[in-house]
C-alpha cells in the first residue's frame, strides 16, 4: 500500500510538472491581459503532432515553432478584439475557443486519430524501487529552468514590471509609456512557446491524441486557479497539485471516474468562490 | 393603421412564414426533409444558448449535456420501461431544468470566465456519468430502438413537429423577454449591482432563467432521440455544445431569431463539406471571423456596422443624445 501510494505520488509529481508548464501561460496571459487563452492546450498538441511527423531534433524545433506560429495568429486576433480601455475578456475567450476548435479539427484532418506519443528512452531509472523513464528527469529540469527564468523575468526585469503594469491598469500603463499592446502580444507568443515546450515533454512521457487539447487547457486552468490566478509561480505549484490529484484518482478509481474526479475537483475549486464576481477585477465586464 | 402583428412576435411570425414557404419546396426531397429536422433540433439547442448567453450573459458550454439528459430521459423510459414518449417529453424537459437550477445557483456567483469553465467541466462530468451508467444508460454502446413519436411517424411529420416546437419556443421566448422577468434578466446581464438595487433577486432570477434554457435544450434532446432512434454517449457531447454556441454567436445571440439563423446557416455549410474532420475548422473559423467582423452576430447590429470599425461612433452619439435631452429638460422646466 505504502509503496503504491509513493509510486502514484511520484508519478503525480512528474505529471504535475507538465501541467504546471501549461498553467504558466494561462496565468501569465491572465495577469497581463485579464483574459484567458483557451487554445493553450491545442498549441501543445500541435507541437507534439508536428514533432512526431517531422521527427528528430528538427522535429522538436518545428513543433515548438508551429505552436509559436499558432499563438502569433491567436495573439493578433486577440489584439484586434481587445484594446486598452476597451476590454471584453469574454469575447477574447470565445475567439481563442474558436481557435482551439479550429486547431483540433486541423490536427484531426492532418494527423488522424492515432495516439500522439513516443518513447525516447528504452532504459528506465529506478527511484526508491519505482521504475521511471529518464524523460521525467528532463521534464523536471526543463520545468524548473523555465519557472526560474520566468520568475526572474517577471519580478526582476523592467520588461516584467511593464508586463504586470499592463495587467493592473492598461490605460495608466500606456499613458506612462508602456507599449501595452506590444506586451500583450508578446505574452500570447510567450504562451505559445511555453505550451509548445510542454507539448514536446508530454509527447515523450504520457502522450495524447488529437482531442486532448481542451483537456490540457482545463487541467491547466484548474491548476492555475488552485492557488490563485494572479501569480504564475503559484500556478506552477497548482499544476503539481493537479498532477497529484490525477495520478491518485487514476490509481485508485475505476475507469472513466479517474478522469471525472480531477474535473470535479476543478469544479469544486471554482465553486469555492476564489473567482467570484467580487474578487476578480473583470467581474463587471 | 395598427400593425396586426405585435412587435414582440415578429421573429416568430417571420419564422413561420419562412417555414410555410420552404416546406412545399422540400416536401418530396427526403435528404432535405431529414436535414430540416436536424436544423430545427439544433435551432432549439442554439436558442437555449441564445437565452442563457445572449440574454442572461451566462456563457454555458453545458447545452449538449442538458440536451443529452433530455434525450436519455426519454430514451430510458421508452426503451427500458416501454412507457409513452409523451411522458418522456415531460421528463426530458423537467430533468435538465431540475439539474440546471442548483448548478446555476453555484456558478452564477462566478465571474464570466470561470463560469464558462465550470459549465464545461460539468458537462464533461455528465458525459462521463452517461458513459459509466452501465445498462441503465447503455454505457459505451448507447441506447438504440427508441420508438418514433406517435403523432410524427414519418420524416415529413417530424419536420412539421420539430419546427412547430421551434416556433413555440420562439413565441414563449419573445413573450418572456417582454415581461418584467425578461427585463430583470437583461438588467442583470448589463449590471447585476444595478439589478440588485432595483430589487431583483439576482441569483434566483438567473438560476430560473438558466433552468428554462436547459429545458429548451432538453426539448431538443427529446426530438433528437426520437428522430434518430439511437442515442450514444458521444451523440450530444461537449463538441455539440461548442457547435451550438458558435451557431448562436454567429447568428446573433442577443436577437431571438439569431440562433435559429446561425444554426441553419452553419449546418447548411457543413452539409456541403466533403469530410467530417474539417467541421471544426469551419465552426472555429466562422466564430473567429464573426467576432472580428460583426461581434453582435449576423443579425445583431444594423447592416452598416458590418463594415464599420469596431470602436464605432455609437457610444458618444448616445451620450450626446442624453445630453441634448437633459439640456432640453433643463430649458423646458422653468418656463
Amino acid at each position: 500500500m505504502a509503496f503504491e501510494l509513493m509510486e502514484l505520488t511520484l508519478r503525480g509529481l512528474f505529471l504535475g510538472v507538465t501541467i504546471g508548464l501549461l498553467a504558466l501561460p494561462i496565468s501569465l496571459i491572465f495577469i497581463t491581459t485579464d483574459s484567458v487563452d483557451l487554445a493553450v492546450g491545442s498549441y501543445a498538441v500541435l507541437a507534439a503532432a508536428v514533432a512526431l511527423l517531422v521527427g528528430g531534433l528538427s522535429g522538436v524545433l518545428a513543433g515548438v515553432a508551429a505552436a509559436v506560429g499558432a499563438s502569433i495568429i491567436v495573439g493578433i486576433i486577440a489584439l484586434r478584439l481587445n484594446r486598452p480601455g476597451r476590454q471584453d475578456p469574454i469575447v477574447v475567450v470565445l475567439a481563442t475557443f474558436g481557435a482551439a476548435t479550429f486547431l483540433e479539427s486541423f490536427i484531426l484532418s492532418v494527423y488522424g486519430k492515432d495516439p500522439i506519443v513516443r518513447r525516447p528512452f528504452e532504459a528506465l531509472w529506478e527511484i526508491f524501487g519505482v521504475r521511471i523513464s529518464p524523460q521525467v528527469g528532463i521534464n523536471l529540469a526543463v520545468g524548473v529552468l523555465i519557472l526560474g527564468a520566468l520568475s526572474v523575468m517577471l519580478y526582476g526585469t523592467p520588461f516584467g514590471r511593464a508586463m504586470r503594469a499592463s495587467a493592473v491598469n492598461p490605460v495608466g500603463a500606456s499613458l506612462a509609456g508602456v507599449p501595452v499592446r506590444a506586451i500583450w502580444f508578446a505574452t500570447y507568443v510567450l504562451g505559445g512557446l511555453l505550451a509548445g515546450v510542454a507539448g514536446i515533454l508530454i509527447l515523450n512521457t504520457t502522450g495524447m491524441d488529437y482531442s486532448s487539447g481542451l483537456n490540457f487547457t482545463l487541467g491547466a486552468f484548474g491548476a492555475s486557479i488552485l492557488f490563485g490566478l494572479k501569480s504564475p509561480l503559484r500556478g506552477f505549484v497548482g499544476g503539481v497539485g493537479m498532477g497529484l490529484v490525477q495520478a491518485w484518482s487514476a490509481g485508485y478509481l475505476p475507469g472513466a471516474w479517474a478522469t471525472a474526479v480531477p474535473l470535479a475537483f476543478i469544479f469544486l475549486v471554482l465553486s469555492m468562490g476564489r473567482m467570484s464576481r467580487a474578487t476578480v477585477a473583470g467581474g463587471r465586464a | 393603421m395598427k400593425n396586426p402583428v405585435p412587435k414582440t412576435q415578429r421573429p416568430t411570425v417571420l419564422l413561420i412564414v419562412v417555414i410555410v414557404f420552404v416546406t412545399p419546396l422540400i416536401k418530396h426531397n427526403a435528404f432535405w426533409i431529414d436535414n430540416s429536422v436536424l436544423f430545427a433540433i439544433f435551432s432549439l439547442f442554439a436558442l437555449s444558448v441564445g437565452m442563457s448567453y445572449g440574454q442572461a450573459g451566462i456563457l454555458s458550454i453545458a447545452t449538449g449535456a442538458f440536451a443529452a439528459i433530455g434525450g436519455f430521459s426519454t430514451a430510458i423510459v421508452t426503451t427500458r420501461y416501454g412507457l409513452s414518449s409523451y411522458l418522456g417529453l415531460l421528463l426530458a424537459i423537467a430533468a435538465p431544468a431540475v439539474l440546471a437550477y442548483p448548478t446555476a445557483r453555484i456558478v452564477t456567483r462566478l465571474s464570466p470566465l470561470p463560469l464558462s469553465i465550470a459549465t464545461l467541466v460539468l458537462s464533461s462530468i455528465i458525459e462521463i456519468a452517461i458513459r459509466e451508467g452501465g445498462d441503465f444508460t447503455g454505457g459505451y454502446i448507447g441506447l438504440s430502438g427508441i420508438p418514433p413519436i406517435s403523432i410524427a411517424p414519418t420524416p415529413f411529420s417530424m419536420h412539421i413537429l420539430a419546427w412547430a416546437c421551434v416556433a413555440f419556443v420562439l413565441f414563449c421566448y419573445c413573450n418572456l423577454m417582454e415581461s418584467a422577468f425578461g427585463r430583470a434578466i437583461n438588467t442583470v446581464r448589463h449590471d447585476s449591482l444595478r439589478a440588485l438595487a432595483d430589487g431583483v433577486d439576482v441569483p434566483s432570477v438567473l438560476a430560473s432563467f438558466f433552468a428554462i434554457s436547459a429545458a429548451v435544450a432538453g426539448l431538443g434532446g427529446w426530438l433528437y432521440a426520437h428522430n434518430l432512434s439511437y442515442l450514444g454517449p458521444d451523440s450530444l457531447d461537449v463538441s455539440v455544445s461548442m457547435q451550438v454556441l458558435l451557431m448562436a454567436i454567429v447568428g446573433g445571440a442577443r436577437r431571438p431569431l439569431g440562433p435559429v439563423i446561425g444554426a441553419s446557416l452553419l449546418l447548411l455549410i457543413v452539409s456541403e463539406l466533403p469530410a467530417a474532420e474539417t467541421q471544426g475548422m469551419v465552426f472555429g473559423g466562422a466564430l473567429v471571423l464573426i467576432l472580428l467582423v460583426a461581434p453582435q452576430g449576423l443579425i445583431g447590429g444594423k447592416l452598416p456596422s458590418l463594415w464599420r470599425r469596431q470602436a464605432g461612433p455609437k457610444a458618444p452619439k448616445r451620450e450626446d443624445a442624453s445630453k441634448v435631452s437633459l439640456v432640453a429638460l433643463e430649458a423646458g422646466e422653468p418656463s
